[in-house]
């Protein structure tokens, strides 16, 4: 089922309180364009999606990356983003490793205390912990299916 | 979804004191606090890993768009990192105006001036409702 664009936007909350960390106190922000500023990010998370796919296209690829985003932020003009980004990539990245080090961990030790499980069992177990683990990097291939069947 | 993998962490186990665990239970801190938001200094450290967007908000946006198959995780954080960025901006260019209307008070009009007045904005003319 797709959904219209219009009908997507941000939440309410995080947007207010975006936009009250960026202003000096005491200063107010009328509902009127608080609405229009969540509406714009709407907006721009469109044009950048668009404009980083294009650069996936021109690369014969059909998963966007984060160098396509990076490049559509450069082609948007919005060149002041990229540092903060790249930093913001980096930590996110170190941040994924370690979650998925640490979530292999503790199945580790689970695994290690189920060793009385009969064969059967574990191995049922062993799967399931297998899909879950490549749950993450099969997530945007199980989306491919959806979009197959949006699209 | 990315934000899912820290809710799946989350319930192993209550308090431990391995370093591993340490992190876990941050994690559960952070979520327990709303999903990636976060107040006070700790905020600022790891403002940088965590969106404050939701990523599948952001996701389901970017698939919006018919000629989008795939997009990686990472390129669904940095989208939503520089909407963050780009809300910052607005408001900040906004406020220029407020200011020379001797106002404290955003309005929808200091919006609409930045928009004109700034190449970067210009996509954004006709987008919004009026």
């Amino acid at each position: 089922m797709a959904e219209r664009p219009e009908d997507l936007n941000l939440p309410n909350a995080v947007i207010t309180r975006i936009i009250k960390e960026a202003l000096p106190d005491g200063v107010n922000v009328s509902k009127e364009a608080r609405r229009a500023i969540s509406q714009a990010a709407s907006v721009f998370v469109l044009y950048a999606t668009s404009c980083a796919n294009n650069f996936a296209m021109k690369a014969k690829r059909k998963t966007l990356n984060a160098t396509d985003v990076m490049s559509a932020m450069e082609e948007m003009e919005f060149e002041r983003f990229l540092q903060p980004l790249r930093e913001s990539l980096e930590a996110y990245k170190k941040g994924q490793k370690g979650k998925k080090e640490a979530s292999e961990q503790k199945r580790k030790d689970a695994k290690e205390k189920k060793n009385d499980v009969e064969e059967n069992d574990k191995s049922r177990e062993e799967e399931e912990e297998e899909e879950e683990r490549m749950e993450e990097d099969q997530e945007a291939e199980n989306e491919v299916e959806e979009e197959e069947v949006e699209n | 979804m990315a934000e899912n993998v820290a809710l799946s962490v989350a319930p192993l186990g209550p308090t431990e004191s391995d370093p591993e665990r340490c992190e876990g239970e941050e994690e559960v801190r952070r979520n327990e606090a709303g999903e990636n938001k976060q107040t006070g200094p700790v905020a600022g450290a790891t403002q940088n890993r965590l969106a404050k967007l939701p990523l599948s908000r952001i996701k389901a946006l970017m698939k919006a768009d018919p000629d989008v198959s795939l997009a990686s995780q990472e390129s669904v954080f940095i989208i939503a990192k520089a909407t963050e960025l780009f809300v910052e901006m607005i408001a900040k260019d906004a406020l220029v105006y407020a200011q020379h209307g001797k106002r404290k008070t955003l309005q929808r009009k200091d919006l609409d001036n930045a928009i004109e007045a700034i190449d970067e904005f210009a996509f954004l003319e006709g987008t919004l409702d009026v």
